[in-house]
């Protein structure tokens, strides 16, 4: 699977974000040459909270109170879970989420859509997308993911894609926008995940880069 | 002479068809009674001439022969009015509907026979005669040629399946059968074999894995690459380490190298078995599918320009150095192990936006010239398209 770095736009200090950066970021894409537009793209977050069966008895400290639950844009028949305090990933049918509001074992406190536009350039593949909070649509990031086709090797790619990465900030400073993209860093040995690039890589970083967006978010307002 | 067996319409097309066969066959032995009779009759005359003496006795030899040729030729009337009666030699009887589907054989203008035309046999056996005349045809080339063009003997026992000549008859006359010498041996240079050509390359680049196949392996193993690719559960996809063909390089068709995470190529070598390599293609480690081979083309661009740079690069190598071709283009394919890693020479970045193709690449040029008799060619520099100029 082609490798993916995940970005997100850190505002300025003082200003707020807008809708108007997403336009101006995807301004910023569309300005070099031979980028094309591709589609749109969506993928969805649903932070999971146990539901314990006996509220008089203290929860089992071994089971996870929070749960993270990915669907992707491009894998549509699958959903993964992330559990970042054991550092585990689950990769199951797009099924279970079926079961999970039947067991009822954990409930979705809160749920986070990321949709906009996708680009094809050359081997590169951009998507920028606003990050919304779910039930009111409000506003709280904006994201953008840069997959490289040719490679899979995370090892092999770490600097064709630190070069696009600073290609693209250089782009985006020179247009003003009201702030930069941040890159997640993620390690992902923690996770137990190897050198070659896997949806569970992807759903390590958009777990990672939600809380660095509600963080600068909460932070500006 | 048997009694013939009157085949009338009563009776079953197959056994007007094993009939007319039998018909056949005896026309053809009464036709070659004739020649050898004719033969004899001119040899009798040969013999009376340079011999007065034996005249007498040729004269009674003669007349036995014309006697017997006599016969030969009202025997081979009546089996040719028997044939033509029963439709062999016009073909009238093939639209003749109680026929079972069975035809009657045929014996067409250039005197091939075709002997049954049952329906469902009739694209089996028209090719099964088709593959005996090629045989046969095959077969008196091969003695014309053997009886014309003996120095091209060793040639032929040489190439198992290619009929390449690299050099006019003309130029090496051979004397002695020495089979496993390579015909393309120069009396001054040793061709190097592909076995120490790979063990050298392999030691030169120890982060390249290298594989050999034949041809018809290679398209089975990159089918097998393109379902291991879609198969997304997996963390990684296993090389398939191949085992070489440890001992026997004569079937080799296809070179494998590989560079974990980096690249995989294809280097096809004409013909089998030789040191010649004639196409060679990058592709992705990812890629995987039919379309894998020497003449395909990556879906990615950077690997479609290597490619296509690549193809220059062996052009130059073949005519420049012949016998060292394959050994120049598989150290520098290895060079470019450091494709994605390795800033350009001139403007020191990696990636770089190439204005007339609107493309963001990394240095997808890397010279190929090879410096006299230098032999620690290192193919070490690298440039973006834009950057590369005209005489590297």
């Amino acid at each position: 699977m082609p490798v993916k770095w995940l970005m997100h736009f850190q505002p300025n200090q003082g200003t707020t974000l807008t809708s108007q950066v997403m336009a101006e970021a995807c301004a910023v894409a569309e300005s070099f040459p031979g980028v094309s537009r591709d589609g749109r793209w969506r993928s969805s977050m649903t932070f999971y909270r146990a539901v314990p069966r006996d509220q008089s008895l203290p929860a089992p400290s071994d089971l996870p109170r929070d749960l993270i639950g990915i669907s992707l844009h491009d894998l549509p028949n699958e959903y993964l879970f992330v559990m970042r305090s054991q550092r585990l990933i689950l990769r199951a049918h797009s099924s279970v989420q079926t079961v999970m509001d039947k067991l009822q074992s954990y409930k979705g406190r809160f749920f986070i859509n990321f949709e906009g536009l996708q680009y094809k350039w050359g081997d590169f593949k951009l998507r920028i997308g606003k990050c919304l909070y779910n039930p009111n649509e409000a506003l709280r990031g904006i994201v953008m993911e840069v997959e490289y086709l040719p490679l899979s090797s995370i090892d092999k790619s770490q600097r064709v894609m630190e070069e696009f990465y600073e290609i693209w900030r250089e782009a985006v400073a020179s247009k003003l926008l009201a702030g930069q993209f941040i890159n997640t860093e993620v390690n992902f040995v923690e996770y137990g995940l190897g050198d070659s690039y896997t949806p569970q890589h992807t759903a390590v970083l958009y777990g990672m880069c939600v809380v660095q967006v509600i963080a600068s978010s909460n932070k500006n307002q | 002479m048997e009694p013939q067996q009157l085949a009338g319409s009563g009776d079953a097309p197959p056994k007007q068809v094993a009939q007319a066969m039998d018909r056949l066959g005896r026309a053809a032995r009464l036709i070659a009674e004739i020649r050898l009779g004719a033969d004899r009759i001119l040899e009798a005359l040969l013999v009376s001439n340079e011999n007065p003496r034996l005249s007498e006795k040729a004269a009674e030899l003669t007349l036995g022969e014309e006697d017997a040729m006599r016969r030969h030729f009202l025997d081979l009337r009546t089996v040719g009015k028997q044939l033509e009666d029963s439709g062999v030699l016009s073909g009238a009887l093939r639209s003749r509907g109680n026929s079972w589907g069975l035809h009657m054989p045929l014996v067409c203008p250039d005197g091939a026979v075709v002997a049954y035309a049952w329906k469902r046999q009739l694209a089996g056996q028209a090719g099964a005669s088709a593959v005996d005349r090629a045989r046969l045809a095959l077969k008196a080339f091969s003695d014309q040629k053997r009886r014309f063009f003996p120095q091209l003997e060793d040639d032929q026992l040489n190439r198992s399946n290619n009929d390449t000549i690299k050099f006019p008859p003309t130029k090496r006359p051979r004397l002695s059968h020495r089979p496993t010498q390579s015909p393309n041996i120069d009396s001054t240079e040793q061709k190097p074999m592909l076995a120490d050509i790979l063990k050298s390359i392999q030691t030169e680049a120890p982060g390249v894995t290298i594989s050999t196949c034949q041809r018809l392996e290679w398209s089975k193993r990159a089918e097998s690459l393109a379902s291991t690719m879609n198969d997304s559960s997996l963390e990684q996809p296993k090389e398939q380490i191949l085992s070489n063909l440890s001992g026997s390089f004569n079937e080799v068709a296809v070179i494998e190298l590989v560079a974990s995470g980096v690249f995989r190529v294809l280097v096809s070598l004409h013909p089998a078995g030789s040191t010649d390599p004639d196409a060679v293609a990058f592709f992705s480690p990812n890629e995987g599918g039919s379309y894998l081979h020497s003449r395909g083309m990556s879906v990615h661009h950077v690997f479609k320009h290597v490619t296509e740079y690549a193809d220059k690069a062996l052009q130059y190598f073949q005519s420049s150095d012949p016998n060292k071709a394959l050994s120049h283009l598989l150290s520098w394919i290895c060079s470019h192990q450091s494709l994605f890693t390795k800033n350009c020479s001139k403007c020191s970045k990696l990636l770089a936006m190439d204005k007339s193709l609107a493309l963001l690449l990394p240095p997808v040029h890397r010279p190929y010239l090879l410096n006299s008799k230098d032999h620690d060619q290192d193919f070490a520099t690298a440039y973006h398209i834009g950057c590369s100029s005209y005489d590297v």
